[in-house]
C-alpha cells in the first residue's frame, strides 16, 4: 500500500560528506609465483598473450571464476636507452612500445617536439635522473580502489642468482633482500603532480635491522629504484636494482635457445617480455600498501517531531478498531520505528534504511534519524 | 535476507532501491521527502498486562528482529506511521467489504468459494453459464465485467467496534472532529487482466433512514474510475481513484433491521464505495499463463479459464485498507 504521511527534507536537512577508506593488502610472493605450479613451469595462475606484450597475474589458477586478476607486469626501455638497438634485441619494438605507453600517459611530453617525457627516479621533472628501462607493474584496481595511499608501498624483492634468489648474492648491507617503499611520500608531501597523477619514489632500504634508513640504489637519498604512481596503481621499477644479481636470468624461456644465465641488462634485451616478468615475478618475495578508496556520502536527517508519526497503519495496531496500546483515550500512544523510507516528490521509494531494532516513538520524544547514503 | 545485529548499538543499514538505482542511472535521482514504517511490528504482542509493570509492556516488541533493508520497492514500507494531531485517540477507522446478504445488488461470497469474488468474463456468454451453474445460481455471487448496474464489491469504512454505537453523534464524535473521514479510496489492479476500475460516484447513497424504518437503501451506478499516479510499487499495478460518500448507516434502537445486520461495521460509519472491474478483452494467454484452463470448476461438467488476482483498496486520508480477492473467469465449453 501507498504510505499516507511523508516528512519533507528541506535544505538544512540533508548534508554531504567525503571519507578515505583505507585497506591493507598483503600480497605473499607465494601467491605470485610457485602455488599454481604444474608440470614444468607452468603456473596456471599466469596468463601469458599471444602477442606477448604483458603477463597477467592472478590470485588463483585464471580458468577458475574464483580467480581474481591480481596485476600485470611487463617490460619496456626507451629508445634512448642504451639497452635500445642490441644486435640480439627480442621483441624491442614491443619493449619500446611499452615504455612510451606508460610515460606517454603516466608522464606525458616535453619540448616544442612533443618528445614523450621520460621517468625520473626523483620528484624533479628536470629531464636529469632519467629511468630509461624499467619493470612495470600495473595493480588491478579490484586492489589499489581509488588510489595506493602514499607512504604505504612496501615491497620486497629477493636479489641472489636464479637458481636461488633467496641467497646473499647482492652484496648490501640490506642483505640478500631487496626491500623498497616509498618512504618519503606521505599524503600531504613527497609527491610530484604529472599527468598520470602523483608519484612518489621509491627507495631502497639500507643499513642493518633497526637501524635502516632508506635510500637510492647508489646510497643517495635523491635518487630511487623506481617510482609509484598512486592513482594509477602502476610501479616503474628501475632494473638498477638487480645491477648486482649476476644471473637474473636463466634464459631458459628463450624459445628455441639454450638456457644461457642473463644480467638483468641482457634479459632487458635478449629475453622476451614474458622471460623478464617470469624472473622478476620470481623474486617478489612480498608486497604490501594501503589502498584508498573515497566514498562521497549524502546524510539525510530524519527528524520526526513529537506530534508526528505517533500512530500506524500497521493492521494489528487494531483490535476491533480499538488501538491496541491504548487502555483508554488519555493514554499515550505509541508507535515502532523500524524502517526509514527516502522518497522522490513523485512518492517513488529510491532508498530504505533499515534500524537493528525498532525504536519507540510517542509524543514525548523526538526522534532524528540519520540516514547515510555512500557513493 | 539476514537480520540485523541488534546486540550491541542501534545502526541504520541503507540501500538504494532498485527505482533509485535506475533514476541514479538516468540523472533524475533526487530525494526530497521520507515516511517511516513498521511492517515487522505485531502489536498484539503489546502485553498491558504485564505483571511487571509498564515498562515490560513492549519488551517482545523492542526484541524483534529486523531484516536487512530490501533493494525492491514493493518490499518497502507497506503501511508506514500515521501523523495524527489528536493524542487522545482510542478508536482508528478500518475498511470492511459488506457481505451481508440483505444489501441487495452487492456481490457476495459463494459459501464453496468464501475466499473470492467472482468477476464474469463477458464473452463466451460466461453470465448465462455461471446463472446456470448450481454452486453460482444467482447474480449476487459474481461481478459482471464492465457492467455499470451491478452488483459491485460494497467497501465500508468506519470504527468497527460495539464498544462504541454507530449513532450520528458518535460518527461526529469519533470521525469527523478527528478528520478520520475519506472522500476518496484509492484502487490498485493488475494491469495485465484488468483495463479499468468501475466505481460508485459522490452521489451514490447507503442508509437505513429514508424510510425512517432501518429499511436500507443503496443507489449507486458504476463508471469507470479516473486512473491517478499513485505508485504501488507494485510491479503491474494501476491505480484508481473512486468516490467515498458518507456511509449513513447509523444506529437506532427503533430500526428493524439493525444497522449491524445491513453494515459490516459495528461502530459509527465513515465512508463507503462500490467497486468493480473491467476486465481485459482477451487473455486467453493469460488464463494458461496466470491460471488455470478448462477446468470443471463446479462439477457441472462445464468448463472454465480463470485467474486469481487481488484488488488493493486504500483509503486516500486515513490510510484503511483492505484488499479483495478477485476470480475472473471465463466459460470455455
Amino acid at each position: 500500500m501507498v504510505v499516507i504521511n511523508y516528512e519533507s527534507l528541506g535544505s538544512t536537512d540533508v548534508t554531504t560528506t567525503k571519507t578515505l577508506l583505507h585497506e591493507s593488502i598483503p600480497l605473499t610472493g607465494t601467491i605470485v609465483t610457485g602455488t599454481y605450479k604444474e608440470s614444468g613451469e607452468t603456473e596456471t595462475n599466469i596468463k601469458n598473450y599471444t602477442h606477448g606484450m604483458f603477463q597477467s597475474v592472478y590470485d588463483y589458477p585464471y580458468l577458475s571464476s574464483s580467480a581474481n586478476h591480481i596485476f600485470d607486469m611487463t617490460v619496456g626501455y626507451a629508445k634512448s636507452s642504451t639497452l635500445s638497438g642490441a644486435v640480439s634485441a627480442v621483441q624491442e619494438s614491443k619493449k619500446i612500445n611499452m615504455y612510451n605507453q606508460f610515460s606517454q600517459v603516466m608522464m606525458g611530453y616535453t619540448s616544442s617536439n612533443n618528445t614523450i617525457r621520460e621517468f625520473e627516479l626523483d620528484l624533479t621533472l628536470d629531464q636529469t635522473g632519467s629511468m630509461k628501462d624499467a619493470f612495470f607493474i600495473n595493480f588491478s584496481r579490484l586492489l589499489y580502489k581509488d588510489e595506493i595511499k602514499p607512504g604505504t608501498f612496501n615491497m620486497t624483492l629477493l636479489t641472489g642468482s636464479w637458481a636461488n634468489p633467496g641467497s646473499s648474492e647482492q652484496k648490501s648491507a640490506s642483505g640478500s633482500v631487496l626491500v623498497i617503499a616509498d618512504a618519503s611520500a606521505s599524503s600531504n608531501q613527497g609527491t610530484t603532480n604529472t599527468l598520470g597523477g602523483d608519484y612518489g619514489v621509491l627507495y631502497r632500504r639500507y643499513g642493518p635491522n633497526g637501524s635502516f634508513t632508506y635510500s637510492g640504489a647508489t646510497g643517495s637519498s635523491d635518487l630511487g629504484v623506481g617510482i609509484i604512481f598512486y592513482q594509477a596503481g602502476i610501479i616503474a621499477l628501475s632494473t638498477a636494482s638487480f645491477d648486482g644479481t649476476p644471473i637474473f636470468n636463466s634464459g631458459s624461456i628463450l624459445s628455441g635457445a639454450s638456457p644461457t644465465p642473463m644480467t638483468v641488462a641482457q634479459s632487458f634485451s635478449s629475453a622476451s617480455i614474458s622471460g623478464s616478468c617470469n624472473a622478476l615475478r620470481k623474486r617478489i618475495a612480498n608486497v604490501s600498501f594501503n589502498n584508498s578508496t573515497q566514498i562521497n556520502s549524502t546524510i539525510y536527517f530524519c527528524r520526526v517531531p513529537h506530534n508526528k508519526y505517533n500512530y500506524t497503519a500497521n493492521p494489528t495496531y487494531l483490535s476491533s478498531s480499538q488501538i491496541r496500546v491504548k487502555n483508554v483515550a488519555s493514554d499515550t500512544p505509541v508507535s515502532y520505528i523500524t524502517t526509514v523510507g527516502l522518497y522522490s516528490s513523485n512518492n517513488e521509494l529510491m532508498a530504505m534504511a533499515k534500524l537493528s531494532e525498532p525504536l519507540k516513538k510517542d509524543p514525548t520524544n523526538e526522534i532524528t534519524l540519520r540516514v547515510r547514503l555512500d557513493y | 535476507m539476514g537480520f540485523l545485529d541488534n546486540s550491541g548499538d542501534i545502526i541504520l543499514d541503507a540501500v538504494l532501491t532498485d527505482v533509485g538505482r535506475r533514476k541514479m542511472a538516468d540523472g533524475t535521482f533526487n530525494i526530497t521527502k521520507f515516511a517511516l514504517g513498521d511492517d515487522e511490528i505485531d502489536y498484539s504482542l503489546y502485553n498491558k498486562d504485564h505483571a511487571s509493570g509498564s515498562a515490560y509492556y513492549d519488551l517482545e516488541i523492542m526484541q524483534t528482529p529486523v531484516m536487512e533493508a530490501f533493494t525492491q520497492t514493493n518490499a518497502g514500507i507497506n503501511y508506514g506511521l500515521l501523523t495524527l494531531t489528536a493524542t487522545d485517540l482510542l478508536y482508528l477507522p478500518v475498511m470492511e467489504i459488506n457481505k451481508k446478504a440483505a444489501v441487495s445488488n452487492t456481490v457476495v461470497t459463494h459459501g464453496t468459494f468464501a475466499n473470492v469474488f467472482f468477476v464474469a468474463d463477458t464473452t463466451s456468454d460466461t453470465s448465462t453459464y455461471l446463472l446456470e451453474s448450481t454452486a453460482l445460481g444467482d447474480g449476487k455471487y459474481f461481478m459482471v465485467s464492465g457492467q455499470s448496474s451491478g452488483p459491485g464489491v460494497l467497501l465500508e469504512g468506519g470504527l468497527n467496534t460495539t464498544t462504541v454505537k454507530g449513532t450520528a453523534a458518535n460518527r461526529t464524535t469519533y470521525l469527523e472532529t478527528n478528520n478520520l473521514l475519506d472522500s476518496y479510496f484509492y484502487v490498485y489492479y493488475d494491469n495485465r487482466f484488468i483495463s479499468s476500475v468501475l466505481g460508485s460516484n459522490g452521489s451514490a447513497v447507503f442508509n437505513n433512514s429514508d424510510a425512517g424504518d432501518g429499511t436500507v437503501t443503496l443507489n449507486y451506478s458504476l463508471a469507470r474510475a479516473s486512473s491517478v499516479s499513485t505508485d504501488l510499487q507494485l510491479e503491474n499495478y494501476s491505480a484508481a481513484r473512486i468516490s467515498a460518500p458518507s456511509n449513513k448507516i447509523v444506529y437506532n434502537a427503533a430500526y428493524n433491521p439493525v444497522d449491524t445486520s445491513v453494515s459490516a461495521i459495528s461502530g459509527p460509519r465513515s465512508s463507503f464505495a462500490v467497486v468493480s472491474v473491467e476486465v481485459k478483452p482477451t487473455l486467453d494467454a493469460e488464463y494458461s499463463k496466470y491460471g488455470f484452463v478448462n477446468k470443471d470448476l463446479f462439477g457441472d461438467g462445464n468448463l472454465y479459464d480463470y485467474l486469481d488476482t487481488t484488488l488493493y483498496v486504500q483509503g486516500a486520508s486515513t490510510g484503511i485498507q483492505t484488499q479483495i480477492p478477485l476470480r475472473i473467469i471465463k466459460y470455455k465449453s
